[in-house]
């Protein structure tokens, strides 16, 4: 080693984990600047007074205190996480009735998806942080049952009852991040060696028991009955070709995309921002091509596609199965929540909501995000601590796979 | 189950690759997009966010000869409120003064409003209306109100602005001055001078501004010009003269109402120049009110009547086969042609009178054995005179709506010539003519045969610069001889002055007038339905025209009355009598010198006395005393003359033709 890399040692000498990671997020955190705060102008107009540089302060905030977050998280030695998520999984669930309970309603549809927190006055949407706690939960259990035979029943009680408590109290209000959060447990299960021909049969459930949920709400007369008939129509919309509400956020995409061409039309210069409803969250992918065109939507995706390669490399050199499973459990939804958001702008993708992790502005999705990121991290500074107590062996492979 | 790492990396591999996988699907979706879809896409995205929005041009105004607007436009406002989007502690709090400030300003009650108003917030009415067409001065009165006075957003403020044609002069001349109207379903109508003018020099052109959309129904100007600029319309000066105007149109109203006539129109021409000083068609609504209904005198043809002999004898005079003087029988007031009678409307007939008499007691009888006679073999000719005075020529009006005139033509087969076409023409029927094509004849005879083209624009003009001039149009130089126009003239004049005239009821000894009287059959093919034109055309003055005027009027009820001269008479000799009023009194004195005869003739007396008797004593009795002084101490011997009282000389003391020595006294007695 050099004195030059000595000396940045010094730097970060407390930031520890994957370098990569770090700088993959600080990247993605930069980007998020242009066009969220491009984005923001139009909301800026209505609602602030044409003060945009609110957005801008608040947008900082967030991923200020998601770094602090991520910082927090990734000195935790990784393996506090087995019993934090035993501790918290219980919370969670309290958070997510609570969250049902208060009921807010939007445009007659239910979208209880926010819980506001007290004397902060901050709202936070409950459904992200059960989906972190719930993956490190199932880690948890995969992990523990490494060396049993598992059978259905034996896993019904610990691993698939607090599963389907957390789906089911999320999928009333927000149908897309429950099929997101289940795909990810059956991929995390299914990776933790989980036997293919249960999963099918838990599938099976998965999708027997949201058919009972949609009969269910259509006789009710509330809210529910409203939202299930949205979800009815968007799947609908995406199958056939008539025009509606959510054909005409996908053709602005769409609009906002043809329009970037190759390097775009400058930042801030975007037009569709305006037409977009939810340009600096869910089409911000959209927004991001118009105005850097198809080399800025190319660096984004590669850096997310780089993520997921730093996330593999990570779950790879984690010496314990849970250190692996987390890493993947927690790591894999945020590449998969972005490829999601990318694939509803270019129409791969019914509309969902899903936010693009870290770009987006939205303080749960930034902080949530962070939180994985943190436990990453934290996974890969445990297995730099072991590497430091080793003998130092110039393996040349080792070093590759590191700097790569 | 044994779980190895093997296992799990293997899966995860198989996992990461879908996701790569994934990736490239989105980033070939993209080039998708961007390459084969994209061209389509592009121009969506012009179409969808940049319009372009239209200045709307201000239109021209409508002025009266002397500069009075006729019609403008001016901006109106409508005030509604958005009883949504105001926060409970603010709608709670304004409500109640917003109210009360309403109530102050329209009629109804404040707590009317204040529910009103309440229940559209309950209704989540975003738009409830508060007010329609206000003016500015008013919106801004409005704009001030509590709760309004906070805007759009918080106070729920929402203002449209429309621009409004508003006519200063009410609804006179309403039909004439036109107006632009576009229904719901984009027909357009638009009479008058804003019809005929508007589309050319009122309406200017509208200005184009490109736009582009940020976000929901904002949009902002994407350059700082206009991609056209508009252009305002100009300005119309009518020959409308709004006094003259006001008189017609209250006479004729006064007129109609008073014989519950269905319709009826007045139309006032300067003589000189054939500007329409006024123009008024009044017609009734189902409720029996009168109002500008349509433009009878430019687009109602009808049979004149006997207001028409005047173009018959006109062509009769001027071809030398009647006179004046000639005599005809009236025939007990029958004459008979094919079957079908002529009759005068005393039933009896007038004796034997001459063709002056005839016209001037409107005899039917009379004028049509006159013109038949000297027509009958020959009827051609007579039409071909008609011809000659342009009778058959439309006046080509910028207002639409005028139809050809109908004259009947035996060398033309179209049903409309027959053995008693020429007896029924002297009388004026058969033949059709609108209100103001009688009116430009009549115009002709009054102006000494020149006939002149109506006209209702003096000038277009865009502030001072006139942009285009309406210059007088002969439509013929002298429709017959001066010696005809000077017999017709007497011939009108006769009608009001003479006291068998039909019109002598309009006689006043202040102002003279000339005018010729109609009392026409409308329907008269079904007894029934049976009704009256009775119509009224002239000049005034007399001797030297200045204004010609045709009055109209339809369908009076027969049991009030239906004679020309009493239901269309009056409000002609209004209008004249108000226009003798309103003209300044222009006396020309051509001397200083007056001469009364009298006094010419006591001057000559003295001037032949002084000059004859230079010694001689002449008589003095019955001159002035001042005067017989003058005389005698003006002779060439020097007299003393004594004077005992004044006034006239009654008594001289030295006899008539004695010669008078040098200072020799004469005594003169005056009393």
């Amino acid at each position: 080693m050099s004195e030059r890399t000595d000396g940045m040692q010094t730097v970060f000498k407390n930031i520890k984990g994957d370098r990569l990671i770090w700088a993959i997020v600080a990247l993605l955190a930069i980007a998020s600047f242009l066009p969220v705060y491009s984005a923001a102008s139009d909301l800026a107009y209505d609602k602030y007074n044409g003060n945009t540089f609110i957005s801008f302060v608040k947008h900082f905030m967030h991923l200020f205190l998601g770094f602090v977050i991520m910082y927090g998280v990734h000195k935790i030695p990784y393996r506090y996480f087995r019993g934090l998520s035993l501790v918290t999984i219980p919370i969670v669930l309290v958070l997510l009735v609570v969250t049902m309970l208060q009921g807010t309603v939007v445009g007659g549809a239910s979208a209880s998806r926010w819980i506001k927190i007290p004397i902060v006055g901050m709202s936070f949407q409950t459904s992200a942080l059960a989906s972190v706690v719930l993956m490190v939960y199932v880690a948890r259990y995969m992990s523990k049952m490494k060396d049993t035979n598992i059978t259905l029943k034996k896993s019904i009680l610990p691993l698939w009852l607090p599963v389907f408590l957390v789906l089911a109290l999320i999928l009333p209000s927000n149908f897309s991040t429950t099929a997101i959060i289940f795909s990810m447990v059956i991929f995390l299960v299914f990776l933790g060696g989980y036997p293919v021909r249960y999963l099918v049969v838990i599938l099976g459930s998965g999708l027997l028991a949201l058919v009972f949920f949609v009969m269910f709400a259509k006789l009710t007369t509330g809210p529910l009955h409203v939202k299930v008939t949205t979800w009815e129509n968007r799947i609908k919309n995406y199958s056939n070709s008539k025009d509606t509400e959510a054909d005409y956020q996908i053709e602005k995409a769409k609009v906002a995309i043809a329009s970037g061409r190759v390097f775009g039309v400058g930042p801030g210069k975007s037009i569709q921002k305006h037409a977009l409803p939810q340009s600096s969250s869910d089409f911000i992918f959209a927004i991001i091509i118009e105005e850097y065109g198809l080399i800025g939507g190319f660096i984004i995706l590669t850096l997310y596609m780089w993520l997921l390669f730093r996330i593999v490399i990570v779950s790879q050199k984690s010496d314990t199965i849970f250190g692996k499973l987390l890493v993947l459990g927690v790591g894999v939804p945020i590449v998969f929540q972005a490829l999601i958001n990318m694939a509803v702008a270019v129409e791969l993708f019914p509309v969902t909501g899903q936010t693009l992790p870290l770009i987006s502005s939205g303080g749960t999705s930034i902080w949530m995000t962070c939180l994985a990121i943190g436990i990453i991290l934290s996974v890969s500074a445990k297995r730099e601590e072991i590497k430091e107590q080793e003998i130092k062996e110039d393996n040349p492979l080792e070093i590759l796979s590191e700097t790569i | 189950m044994a779980v190895n790492e093997k296992g799990i990396l293997n899966r995860l591999y198989f996992i990461a690759g879908c996701m790569f996988v994934f990736g490239l699907a989105v980033l070939l979706k993209l080039f998708s997009i961007q390459y084969i879809q994209g061209d389509e896409y592009r121009a969506l995205a012009e179409k969808r966010s940049v319009k372009y929005v239209t200045i709307p041009a201000n239109r021209g105004n409508v002025y009266a000869d002397d500069g009075s607007l006729l019609a403008t436009s001016i901006p109106k406002y409508n005030i509604a409120i958005d009883a949504v989007t105001s926060k409970r502690k603010t709608f709670e709090e304004y409500i109640k003064p917003l109210c009360d400030s309403l109530s102050g300003y329209l009629s109804k009650s404040s707590s009317y409003y204040e529910k009103e108003i309440r229940k559209a917030r309950l209704n989540k009415n975003q738009y409830y209306l508060l007010v329609k067409n206000i003016t500015y001065t008013d919106y801004i009165r409005f704009r001030n109100f509590p709760l309004l006075k906070l805007g759009a957003i918080s106070g729920g403020l929402i203002v449209e602005q429309t621009t409004k044609r508003e006519f200063p002069m009410g609804s006179i001349a309403r039909r004439t001055i036109g107006y632009e109207h576009i229904d719901k379903k984009g027909n357009v109508t638009r009479p008058g001078i804003d019809g005929a003018f508007g589309v050319k020099y009122l309406r200017g052109t509208d200005g184009l501004r490109k736009k582009q959309k940020i976000g929901n129904n904002k949009w902002k100007p994407l350059t700082d010009f206009n991609q056209v600029e508009p252009k305002d319309g100009f300005d119309v000066y009518t020959t409308i003269d709004v006094n003259i105007q006001d008189i017609a149109h209250h006479a004729l109203w006064e007129q109609l109402d008073k014989y519950k006539a269905d319709h009826g129109c007045v139309v006032v021409m300067e003589t000189k120049t054939g500007e329409v000083k006024a123009i008024s068609n009044l017609g009734r609504n189902s409720k029996g009110l009168y109002y500008e209904r349509l433009n009878y005198a430019v687009g109602e043809s009808h049979e004149p009547g006997s207001t028409f002999k005047l173009m018959a004898l006109a062509a009769a005079l001027e071809d030398k086969v009647i006179d004046t003087s000639d005599v005809v029988d009236t025939e007990k007031g029958r004459l008979t042609f094919y079957g079908k009678h002529v009759e005068d409307s005393n039933h009896r007939g007038y004796g034997k009178i001459s063709v002056s008499e005839a016209f001037e007691l409107s005899s039917n009888t009379g004028i049509v054995k006159a013109i038949h006679q000297a027509y009958k073999k020959k009827p051609s000719k007579f039409v071909d005179r008609l011809y000659d005075m342009n009778l058959d020529d439309s006046l080509d009006l910028s207002i639409i709506g005028e139809p050809n005139p109908i004259i009947p033509d035996p060398r033309i087969k179209n049903g409309r010539w027959s053995g008693i076409a020429l007896p029924w023409m002297a009388f004026g029927y058969g033949v059709s003519f609108t209100p103001l094509q009688t009116l430009t004849f009549y115009n002709a005879v009054a102006n000494g045969g020149e006939m002149v083209k109506p006209k209702f624009l003096k000038e277009v003009k865009e502030f001072d610069k006139v942009i285009k001039p309406y210059e007088k149009e002969v439509i013929n130089k002298q429709i017959c001889s001066k010696e005809t126009i000077a017999k017709l003239r007497q011939l009108l004049r006769n009608v009001v002055d003479k006291k068998h005239g039909t019109g002598h009821k309009l006689y006043s000894k202040n102002f003279s007038m000339a005018g010729k009287t109609g009392t026409c059959q409308k329907d008269y093919r079904d007894k029934e339905k049976l009704n009256y034109i009775s119509s009224f055309a002239g000049y005034f003055p007399a001797d030297n025209p200045k204004y010609s005027c045709i009055v109209v009027i339809h369908e009076p009820d027969r049991e009030i009355g239906y004679y020309g001269a009493d239901v269309s008479g009056p409000v002609f000799k209004k209008i004249a009598q108000k226009i003798f009023i309103d003209t300044p009194l222009i006396d020309e004195i051509n001397s200083l010198d007056v001469k009364v005869p009298a006094i010419e003739e006591e001057y000559e007396t003295f001037y032949k006395t002084a000059r004859t008797y230079k010694t001689i004593m002449p008589n003095v009795i019955g001159l002035p005393a001042m005067d017989a002084l003058a005389l005698l101490e003006n002779m060439d011997v020097e007299v003393k003359v004594k004077l005992n009282g004044n006034g006239v000389i009654t008594a001289q003391s030295v006899n008539k033709n004695e010669k008078l020595k040098n200072n020799q006294t004469v005594v003169l007695n005056a009393s």
